[in-house]
């Protein structure tokens, strides 16, 4: 952990919350409740392993596979399924697509329900109870505060996600990219387009 | 107790919780029904969202026959009920609204929360 010294000399405690989880952590070690090696692969998984890349390559391929795409629409849990990507929050998921006449955003007023199987670990502002209240009564300002101006001849659909479903985005394809592959493609499937407070990235901004 | 080791993590991780449950009566909604939402305030858990109580909207999806998140809570079983995905307008739910009058919120709810609407 990072160390943080002030300029009396002498180092401050790290915050509460780290504070907490680790006395919570080695509670549970020293009891016998948890394995630490099993805990250090929980969070490898969702740091490193699980993560917007995944739900990236299906969103792209989507976009370059109309066939694959109607699929997800039809049938979003059983497609993640056959990919591998499935599991704790992401048992039953649906598509959603946005079109020349509809954005569709997604949230959890309740909690912070989020498609972690696809899309790794939601944002610290998903959670956060303005986004959660203001989403849905006023939608419109909220995504002008992340810089996405839907017209006002669009229809904006918001999903709260209260029971087990989980709700994706399937952002539109940027204009001018009908010659990218599949892997360039997922490059302009930012994560915030899939919960669709975001555009897909056009492709001049994206890294070449 | 058997505890969960490192190399078994990732599969129980990718193996999924079926959610829902077999053998389903028939449901009251169909897609496109009109449906208002009952006034419902239970001291303990549930999944129905303050801002939709008394508000009336359509059935936009029939998710399937689902596990009852509200007895599950209090440990009074899976008490499976149909699920449904109900549409909204904005201003259905937060009166004057600036958008698209055809702006929408979806939510997902269980047959209890629902009455047939009345017109």
């Amino acid at each position: 952990m990072e160390q943080i010294t002030s300029s009396d000399g002498y180092t401050q405690p790290p915050p509460y919350a780290a504070l907490r989880v680790k006395a919570i952590q080695s509670l549970l070690v020293d009891k016998g409740l948890v394995v630490e090696d099993a805990l250090n692969e929980v969070v490898d998984l969702y740091e490193n392993r699980i993560g917007p890349k995944d739900g990236a390559a299906v969103i792209a391929r989507a976009w370059a596979e109309p066939e694959f795409r109607q699929q997800l629409l039809d049938d979003g849990t059983g497609t993640l399924a056959e990919l591998g990507m499935t599991g704790f929050e992401g048992a039953h998921v649906v598509f959603v697509e946005n079109t020349d006449t509809v954005h569709n955003v997604v949230v959890c007023t309740l909690c912070s329900c989020y498609p972690w199987a696809v899309l790794g670990l939601p944002p610290a502002w998903y959670k956060a109870p303005q986004y959660r209240s203001r989403a849905v009564m006023e939608p419109r300002d909220v995504l002008q505060e992340f810089g996405t101006f839907v017209p006002d001849d669009k229809e904006v659909r918001v999903w709260d996600s209260t029971a087990e479903i989980r709700y994706i985005v399937i952002p539109e394809r940027p204009a001018g990219t009908e010659d990218l592959t599949v892997e360039q493609l997922a490059e302009l499937v930012n994560r915030d387009s899939m919960i669709g407070t975001r555009l897909a990235t056009p492709r001049q901004e994206a890294i070449a | 107790m058997r505890l969960l080791q490192a190399n078994e993590v990732h599969d129980a991780i990718r193996t999924p919780t079926n959610f829902t449950r077999p053998d389903a009566p028939p449901t009251r909604f169909s897609v496109g029904d009109r449906v208002t939402v009952r006034n419902l305030n239970p001291t303990g858990h549930t999944r129905l969202p303050q801002y939709a109580k008394g508000r009336t909207g359509v059935i936009s999806i029939h998710h399937g026959f689902f596990v009852f998140p509200d007895t599950m809570a209090h440990g009074e079983g899976d008490q499976p009920q149909h699920l449904y995905n109900v549409r909204f307008t904005v201003g259905e739910l937060f009166g004057k609204h600036g958008g698209n009058p055809d702006d929408h919120v979806y939510i997902d709810m269980w047959e209890s929360y629902l009455d047939e609407a009345s017109s």
